[in-house]
């Protein structure tokens, strides 16, 4: 029990002392993410736009595939990827196991069905009748589409927090292909399970009190944005 | 027209008069809200031929000037999420009119519908009446040659019907060719000048109380003769 009161306390210490080891690696975290997330938004609104308004042969099915996928467990991402991207791997010749560009691509795979879904269920609140209502009084089809973002964005906004909430505590899939090292592909999640492993418990703390901070501020701004919506 | 090769109607002619209020009028189902979204530009029929100042076009091309021109308003109509007045400067925003002359169409518009009060709330959270009444000041704004409604009266209060029978009137007077569809006999006894009946063998029967019929010259009316195709 001392033990980890010490810990915590030491914890604190380096959070507050500004600790760069320990800084360097949320930085890692976040850049990851946000690169992730800032390359999957347009796409899995392109999709979940399409899934919307296309009228196109199997659009129920692609609809049912992405609200599945989004259970799909980040150590199978990691585990496919890591497969694809070993050096006996169809990518090997990328040579981007234990890169951070191999964690973006994971977290991007992770936080895409996730995007698409709440998007889709988003802009299918809007109705078809905002989408006609647009039309009809003259708005090219690119402005009737950027309209129904519109009309839906705090929605939309609340699908990407969501996303980000999940790649960001995401540990399984950055792990395998990220390969934790240090300074480079060691991010917040990953640094916690080894700095414990190791005995490490301030780090580890430290880390993981950022991490709730994170989780709960972003699923605060996720209540908003979908109380808004429902004001609406 | 059909959906999913079930064949709904085959209408020869349908022809839109300046200054006449049209009613139509059929069973559910028997097509109306679907002939006047082809009407509009909103759905693709399967065949039509679109009749604008003489002049013969295929559905597609005819689509932005019917788009442009012709005027949808849904049973209950679609508010953009954001002011009365804004609902209303929709389609001038898009015609890319300078501020100063939105902001006196649009002023204009809700003296128009006796709308001034309202003009700053949330058209959410008007009553049906009152978004009957904006949807109707959204399209006279922009001046339309065709304007559908679909069944737009029912579930209104008397009073509210009233005002909305008089503000129909008033842009039929002012030459436009409003055509509402719709079961309630009553309204034909007050607003019709011309009846027409879209059968459930898929026609349209004119049902006019005395044919004077003395053609329309008018020629800025698109005449639209939707939809043919043999049924399966
Ligand atoms: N997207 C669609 N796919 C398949 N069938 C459709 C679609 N839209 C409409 N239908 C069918 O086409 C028929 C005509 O529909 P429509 O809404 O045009 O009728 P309506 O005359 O407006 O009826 P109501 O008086 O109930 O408003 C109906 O049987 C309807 O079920
Ligand atoms: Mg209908």
């Amino acid at each position: 029990m001392n033990e980890i009161v010490t810990a915590t306390e030491r914890a604190i210490g380096l959070l507050i002392s500004g600790d760069p080891g320990l800084w360097a690696i949320i930085g890692i975290s976040f850049s990851v993410s946000l690169r992730a997330i800032l390359i999957a938004t347009p796409f899995a609104l392109a999709v979940a736009l399409l899934l919307t308004l296309g009228h196109f042969y199997g659009r129920r099915l692609l609809i049912a595939v992405f609200n599945a996928s989004m259970a799909v467990p980040a150590v199978v991402v990691g585990l496919s990827i890591y497969l694809l991207l070993s050096r006996s791997g169809p990518f090997g010749d990328l040579k981007l196991l234990f890169t951070q560009s191999a964690m973006v691509i994971g977290q991007i795979l992770l936080a895409f069905p996730l995007l698409v879904a709440m998007a889709h269920s988003a802009l299918q609140a809007a109705e078809r009748s905002a989408w006609e209502t647009a039309l009809t009084l003259g708005a090219r089809p690119w402005r009737a589409l950027f309209t129904l973002m519109y009309e839906v964005r705090f929605a939309l906004i609340a699908a990407i927090i969501a996303g980000f909430a999940r790649i960001i505590a995401e540990v399984g899939c950055s792990m395998m292909v990220g390969g934790n090292i240090l300074n480079y592909t060691r991010n917040i999640t990953t640094a916690i399970a080894l700095e414990t492993s190791k005995g490490e418990f301030a780090q580890g703390i430290a880390l993981g009190l950022v991490l709730l901070a994170l989780a709960l501020t972003l699923n605060l701004l996720l209540n908003l944005m979908q109380g808004k919506g429902e004001l609406a | 027209m059909s959906y999913s090769r079930r064949r709904l109607f085959e209408v020869e002619l349908f022809v839109f008069e300046p200054g006449t209020c049209t009613l139509l009028s059929g069973r559910n189902g028997a097509g109306k809200t679907t002939l006047l979204k082809i009407a509009a530009g909103l759905l693709k029929p399967d065949r039509a031929i679109v009749r604008i100042e003489g002049r013969d076009f295929t559905w597609r091309a005819a689509r932005p000037f019917l788009r442009h021109r012709v005027i949808y308003l849904h049973q209950f109509p679609y508010m953009f999420n954001t002011s009365v007045a804004k609902n209303i400067a929709y389609g001038l925003r898009q015609l890319r009119i300078p501020r100063a002359e939105t902001k006196a169409r649009v002023s204009q518009a809700l003296e128009w519908s006796g709308l001034e009060e309202l003009a700053e709330r949330d058209a959410r959270t008007l009553s049906g009446g009152e978004k009957q009444r904006v949807a109707l000041a959204r399209a006279r704004v922009l001046s339309p040659d065709v304007l559908l409604l679909d069944e737009s009266l029912s579930g209104l209060d008397p009073e509210a019907r009233q005002q909305t029978y008089f503000l129909i009137r008033r842009m039929v007077s002012e030459q436009v060719a409003v055509v509402v569809a719709t079961h309630d006999y009553e309204l034909l006894r007050q607003l019709g000048d011309r009846h027409l009946i879209l059968t459930d063998a898929g026609h349209l029967e004119d049902r006019s109380p005395k044919t004077t019929a003395a053609p329309s010259s008018h020629a800025r009316a698109p005449n639209i003769s939707p939809p043919r195709r043999r049924g399966q």
